[in-house]
């Protein structure tokens, strides 16, 4: 087992491809993405029963390098700071196969 | 206003089947529409009208008379916004009055068809062509919102409009899409090609009508808890900013010779806010806006007020203009 570091965002809807353009541009190889991801944050309920998708969260995650995880934090924070949203970077261990 | 004209409009299945959602939520039914459904319904709902207005606009053809109703549309989607800010602007900062401005210059297709579901039950009718005038109001409140935003809004460089990407939302977002291309693939193919999609996007109109109100309704009810955040002025907003826009809507229909059906449309596309194209370019482009507020006064406010009260109270000042 090889330790990686796991990255989470989760984002506004109309923001995800967004932080997957971020993602694609620092290197990493993969990732997953959950589109309809609901709940409470600082911008209040994502309750998602818009037509609009303004009230819903995506939920990303990928895991990568220390090195593009630092890049993707750097990347990820003025949007962050502008849209609000989460991005949380965790110590995990990858299963090589 | 009419008592029997107020009962002909409320007592129609689909406008009771958006209350019928709201009292679903208020009583606490656990009452709810799939989810991607609705995103169905608006659809269908969508390319209906595009479809049977093309197809009206190939029987009418394009006159100097339409021309005129098509500038006048234009006209007030851009005027509209301009007015609606500074109004916003006694109380609230630069980036909510964009934001609501945009929302109320813009358009909402579902109260343009209960508008015109609720014509067809008096027995009158509306050109095509007003689909074509719906489907160019939806986007320039977008980009006059954004341009009020540049002359208003101290921004600093890096959080600047990316106007690429909110050009394209606003004259390409879904719905301004399928409304352009039906209303095109109408208008080509004509009768035969109505009579074709007429028992799908025709027989059975109405009852798709009422399943989208239904959803309507209950999205509209959960919203209601936030009509307390929305505050006094935005409420009174909701309600009077829509009777104004007619009223102008009304003004200019009866000034440039609109015929009675036109009108009412018109005045009904005037004080319709949009709660689909909107707040999805409003979000992209103005983050600092809080979406509870645009999208709760037209959802929760104007949108209610337009179908249970606005729509008899229009035709009514129509019917005693012109006669």
């Amino acid at each position: 087992m090889k330790p990686m570091k796991k990255v989470e965002v989760v984002i506004d809807s109309i923001y995800l491809s967004r932080v997957l353009e971020v993602l694609e541009k620092t290197g990493v190889s993969g990732y997953t993405v959950i589109r309809d991801a609901l709940g409470k944050g600082e911008r209040g309920i994502m309750a998602g029963d818009e037509l609009t998708d303004v009230f819903k969260n995506s939920y990303v995650f990928t895991v990568c390098s220390e090195e593009i995880a630092q890049k993707i934090a750097e990347s990820l924070r003025p949007l962050l700071k502008k849209v609000g949203g989460v991005c949380l970077i965790s110590d995990v261990l990858w299963l090589t196969h | 206003m009419g008592l029997e004209l107020l009962l002909q409009n409320i007592l129609n299945p689909p406008v009771l089947m958006f209350f019928l959602g709201l009292g679903a939520v208020l009583l606490r039914t656990e009452l709810e529409v799939p989810q991607p459904l609705p995103k169905l319904f608006s659809l269908y709902l969508l390319i209906a009208i595009g479809l049977h207005g093309g197809y009206e606009l190939s029987k009418s053809g394009i006159t100097l008379d339409v021309l005129k109703v098509l500038l006048l549309a234009m006209f007030m989607a851009v005027a509209v916004p301009i007015y609606a800010f500074f109004i916003l602007r006694l109380k609230l900062d630069v980036y909510n009055a964009v934001a609501i401005a945009a929302t109320y210059g813009s358009i909402s297709a579902v109260t343009f068809i209960t508008a015109g579901s609720f014509l067809n039950s008096l027995g009158e009718s509306y050109g095509g062509y007003m689909v074509a005038a719906m489907t160019l109001m939806e986007s320039p409140a977008i980009v006059i919102g954004l341009v009020l935003l540049m002359l208003f809004a101290k921004r600093n460089n890096n959080s600047a409009v990316n106007w690429g990407e909110v050009l394209r939302e606003a004259f390409l977002n879904p719905s301004v899409y399928i409304l352009m291309g039906t209303l095109l693939i109408g208008f080509l193919t004509g009768e035969k090609g109505w009579k074709a999609m007429d028992p799908l996007f025709g027989v059975l109109f109405k009852g798709m009508l009422a399943f989208f109100l239904l959803d309507m309704g209950i999205v509209a009810g959960r919203r209601i808890g936030d009509i307390k955040k929305v505050g006094l002025f935005l409420i009174a907003f909701g309600v009077f900013l829509p009777v104004f826009n007619a009223l102008v809507g009304i003004f200019l229909a009866k000034s440039f010779g609109f015929v009675k059906g036109d009108a009412f449309m018109f005045s009904i596309l005037c004080a319709s806010a949009s709660y689909i194209a909107v707040p999805a370019a409003m979000r992209l482009s103005v983050p600092e806006a809080n979406p509870s507020l645009y999208v709760t006064m037209s959802l929760a406010i104007t949108f209610p007020f337009n179908i249970a009260v606005g729509i008899p109270l229009y035709y009514f000042l129509i019917n005693h203009l012109w006669g």
